[in-house]
């Protein structure tokens, strides 16, 4: 659990940057497309099957980056009040 | 190895423009179910945690080229079938429910709206400081939610309101083409010195899907992780 962890936050510096994405006509931050492609939409029910049978990474994978995109959303209110100064 | 990975559903239409590419440069595909189309493509299993922020990316690029056309149901990320059987049997199991959903939301998006206290104001130079000014922002919070549920009364379909760790969050049904209107009526609403408010939109509505879709039934769930 511990190298997901790591693996993620590695890739914070970038996270607050605003992406133009599909044409620039819509902006959106990359950590609302984190939380939105991770947390939103269809769960597949098999997965929890299959990692409580004991394919660690699916489990442990999903709740890593959901715990890291739940900080990052904090790190993300600290980053929004520094840039207002 | 390789797996199926889904990106999302959407209603049969030959003049809808579709990606040619997905995760990690690998070909979209569309499998037709009647009059349900599937985005898919191969995948690599597991991820690469290393390229998780770049996957994201690209399955968002794929959602959301087809959700600027049309309604979509959204898959997550880190949902891949075995192989070609599980999904097809997926597909047939789920069919109706998803087209009934589509069909539902189809001139819909969602909008979403967060209210959370501004980090600058958090008194931390006691436990009591720190717990009253959370009861006050938390009072607060709720206040300003229903102000804004009220000031969007007239736009929204449905509205969700979820209380997390980090404040408040709406979720917003509202008529394609009106977002606009939602941003001016939140916008329009004063905020407390002491809160912070952000919000995002367009996005597919997933929050509005009806359970059954959100977490399908699966007869042969062995063959999805």
């Amino acid at each position: 659990m511990g190298h997901g962890r790591r693996t993620l936050l590695c890739l914070m510096p970038n996270d607050f940057e605003t992406l133009e994405t599909l044409g620039g006509e819509d902006e959106v931050s990359l950590l609302e497309i984190l939380d939105h492609v991770l947390n939103s939409g269809v769960v597949i029910h098999g997965s929890l099957v299959i990692s409580l049978a004991g394919v660690d990474l699916v489990y442990l994978g999903l709740n890593v980056v959901l715990t890291s995109v739940e900080t990052a959303l904090n790190n993300l209110q600290i980053e929004e009040k520094r840039r207002q100064k | 190895m390789s797996r199926i990975l889904v990106y999302c559903g959407f209603r049969h239409a030959p003049e809808l423009a579709l990606p040619a590419v997905g995760v990690n440069a690998a070909p979209v595909q569309v499998a037709s179910f009647g009059n349900l189309n599937l985005l898919w493509s191969e995948a690599e299993w597991p991820f690469d945690p290393e390229r998780m922020q770049k996957s994201a990316v690209e399955f968002h690029e794929v959602v959301h080229q087809v959700f600027k056309q049309t309604a979509v149901i959204p898959f997550r990320l880190l949902s891949v079938f075995d192989d070609q059987q599980a999904f097809t049997a997926f597909a047939a199991e789920n069919r109706q429910r998803f087209m009934q959903d589509l069909s539902r939301l189809k001139d819909f998006v969602q909008m979403e709206c967060v209210i959370y206290p501004r980090p600058s104001q958090i008194d931390r130079s006691s436990g009591k400081a720190y717990l009253q000014q959370k009861a006050v922002a938390l009072r607060s919070s709720e206040g300003l939610a229903q102000a804004m549920q009220n000031a969007i009364a007239h736009l929204s379909r449905e509205v969700r309101v979820r209380e997390g760790k980090n404040g408040t969050r709406i979720f917003v049904l509202v008529e394609r083409g009106r977002e606009n209107d939602f941003r001016q009526a939140v916008t329009a609403v004063p905020i407390p010195s002491h809160l912070s408010r952000r919000m995002s939109g367009p996005w597919p509505a997933a929050e509005f899907l009806s359970e059954q879709v959100k977490m399908p039934q699966m007869d042969g769930a062995a063959g999805a992780k």
